[in-house]
């Protein structure tokens, strides 16, 4: 599986992260290492799985909601100011 | 450093009080973590207050708990309110925990007293904690050497004589690996044992609570204290806990022990020789010793590093400056101010996001995600058949012992080597154990590790107490 510097950037980039040039050289070669040996994942016949997500689903518990009114004071709280019952944050940009 | 258990007895019949050891523990650490770098930090004004309160406690006639003054160190990736929490990244640094994790909760609950948190890789991205922003652990065994990672503080705090116990996690083998490494017990129990509330989040499909601890002894009473449901953690499984060293028996007369065919192919002689050893002690020991086929483990390694890398890509997304992170405020638009804020992430973590997200794009999903994925299924059913002829399976911990910091810097595959034989068993969600089993030629550590199915961790720390004990 070849992978370019292109590729490195472009996912970088999916990423929300800026890389220099000299990272991206390194991240390169590391990657192209790295994706040649899950490469060989491909000599697995895998034709017959099915992903049900059973393994990590069947013990989760129902949804349910809670209220936990000292929980929430203590949340209002964590922030310098609030206004009309809401947290006021810092300005982003 | 007496042992948790031996601890225990002293406070709970006066024999020492809870802020003697506290204290034994502060100085412990004040002699020795400048070398060994184990701690990021110490909570001893808050260790010493815990430590008083447990005394009074025991001064009051009250009954103390399980792990009554046993001084516990913390990952430094699990929340402890009003204390930092960074996972020795930059791009955590001024993070104050504002709640508890449940493990810690029940430590507390215990009467155990934490004593500070530990250094690993950055974001429990590594396997020789030289990733840290607080800089690498050395080994305590031999100090030019790693001390395997990502768990290393806290394996090399107890290496150290330290602390008897500490956290850990455990993502593809980063409690298991370090206390091969350094020469502790280690253990990681199946998927779903442990509450996950309040741990940073690495890969969530893997990310489990480990301990590490001197004695397979300890590693129990602790396991048994910090696991059962919890419902702030819906993966947290709701089978009954169950009192492990009650379990333990004296040889292993009717445990079938599996021995994995080809896993010790292209190891080194040293540890190959020791797992022999090993087999043959349970032998001894009244094991019964089975050969199994396991075909498919062998691609653990690769879908490990997609797979977890993925979900890294998407668990660490929060990292923007503005859930949480460094925030830098002279960005003029969001996709700057992103960029910008992300930036404190180092290379290890970039390179895995890097990697994550690439594996997901559009044109790789399928034949690096999915077929990962699928081929994780797979490595389960092999798993599953295995545990349907034996009880546990023996395998070598890691394929070599500790290396010398930077060792591998430019050959960043070898490290990943390095978990060849602990991701096993979180792509499989099973539970697994390191126990120390002698040294190599120059006077190194060596691990083996033991596999069960998962709820089955009374089975492991068996053989793993039965082999401690015979050393």
């Amino acid at each position: 599986m070849e992978i370019t510097k292109k590729d490195v950037e472009l996912a970088a980039k999916l990423a929300k992260m800026r890389v220099s040039e000299q990272e991206a050289s390194i991240y390169q070669a590391q990657l192209e290492a790295l994706f040649k040996w899950v490469a060989e994942l491909s000599a697995v016949n895998t034709d017959a799985v099915k992903l049900t997500n059973v393994n990590h689903c069947a013990h989760m518990r129902p949804d349910v909601t809670s209220s936990d009114p000292a929980l929430a004071e203590e949340l209002r709280h964590a922030f310098d100011e609030e206004q009309d019952q809401c947290a006021k944050v810092k300005k982003v940009l | 450093m007496m042992t948790a258990l031996e601890i225990v007895k002293a406070v709970c019949s006066g024999e020492k009080t809870a802020e003697e050891i506290t204290r034994q523990a502060l100085l412990a650490i004040a002699q020795k973590n400048p070398d060994v770098n184990a701690f990021v930090e110490v909570f001893e004004e808050d260790a010493l207050a815990r430590a008083k309160e447990i005394d009074a406690k025991r001064a009051r006639g009250e009954k103390l708990g399980a792990l009554a003054g046993v001084p516990v160190g913390i990952k430094d990736n699990i929340l402890y309110k009003g204390h930092k929490a960074t996972c020795c990244s930059k791009m955590l640094e001024n993070y104050v925990a504002s709640y508890t994790a449940t493990v810690v909760e029940r430590l507390l609950a215990a009467d155990a007293v934490i004593i500070g948190r530990t250094n690993m890789d950055e974001f429990a991205m590594g396997s020789t904690n030289q990733t840290s922003v607080y800089g690498p652990v050395k080994n305590p065994a031999n100090l030019e050497c790693v001390p395997g990672g990502s768990s290393g503080g806290s394996a090399a705090a107890v290496a150290a004589g330290m602390v008897p116990v500490a956290l850990g996690t455990d993502t593809g083998g980063s409690v298991r690996q370090p206390a091969g490494f350094c020469g502790v017990v280690g253990i990681k129990p199946g998927y779903g044992r442990i509450s996950r509330y309040g741990i940073i989040a690495f890969a969530s499909s893997a990310d489990q609570v480990g301990i590490l601890s001197s004695t397979v002894a300890d590693a129990a009473k602790v396991l048994e204290v910090i696991s059962g449901k919890d419902v702030h953690d819906s993966t947290s499984l709701e089978a009954p806990v169950p009192q492990y060293d009650a379990q333990f028996t004296n040889g292993l007369k009717g445990m079938k022990v599996g021995l994995p065919k080809g896993f010790l192919d292209g190891l080194g002689q040293g540890i190959k020789d020791k797992v022999h050893q090993a087999a043959a002690r349970l032998k001894d020991l009244g094991a019964e010793l089975v050969e199994v086929d396991v075909p498919l483990a062998k691609y653990a390694a690769p879908c490990y590093y997609i797979i977890t890398s993925a979900e890294a890509s998407s668990n660490l997304g929060r990292y923007d400056g503005i859930r949480y992170g460094y925030a830098d405020n002279a960005a003029k638009d969001l996709n700057t101010y992103y960029e910008a804020s992300r930036a404190p992430f180092g290379l290890e973590v970039k390179k895995r996001l890097i990697i994550g997200t690439y594996a997901l794009t559009s044109e790789r999903y399928e034949e690096c995600f999915l077929k990962a994925m699928k081929v994780r299924e797979l490595i389960r059913e092999d798993f599953k058949k295995a545990f349907e002829k034996v009880d546990v399976l023996l395998t070598p911990t890691s394929p070599t012992t500790a290396f010398k910091l930077g060792q591998h810097d430019e050959d960043p595959l070898a490290l990943y080597l390095a978990d060849l034989y602990t991701c096993q068993g979180n792509i499989g969600g099973l539970a697994g154990i390191s126990v120390p089993f002698g040294k190599d030629a120059k006077g190194l550590p060596i691990g083996v590790q033991f596999y069960g199915p998962i709820l089955k961790e009374e089975k492991i720390l068996n053989a793993a107490y039965n082999l401690e004990k015979g050393l």
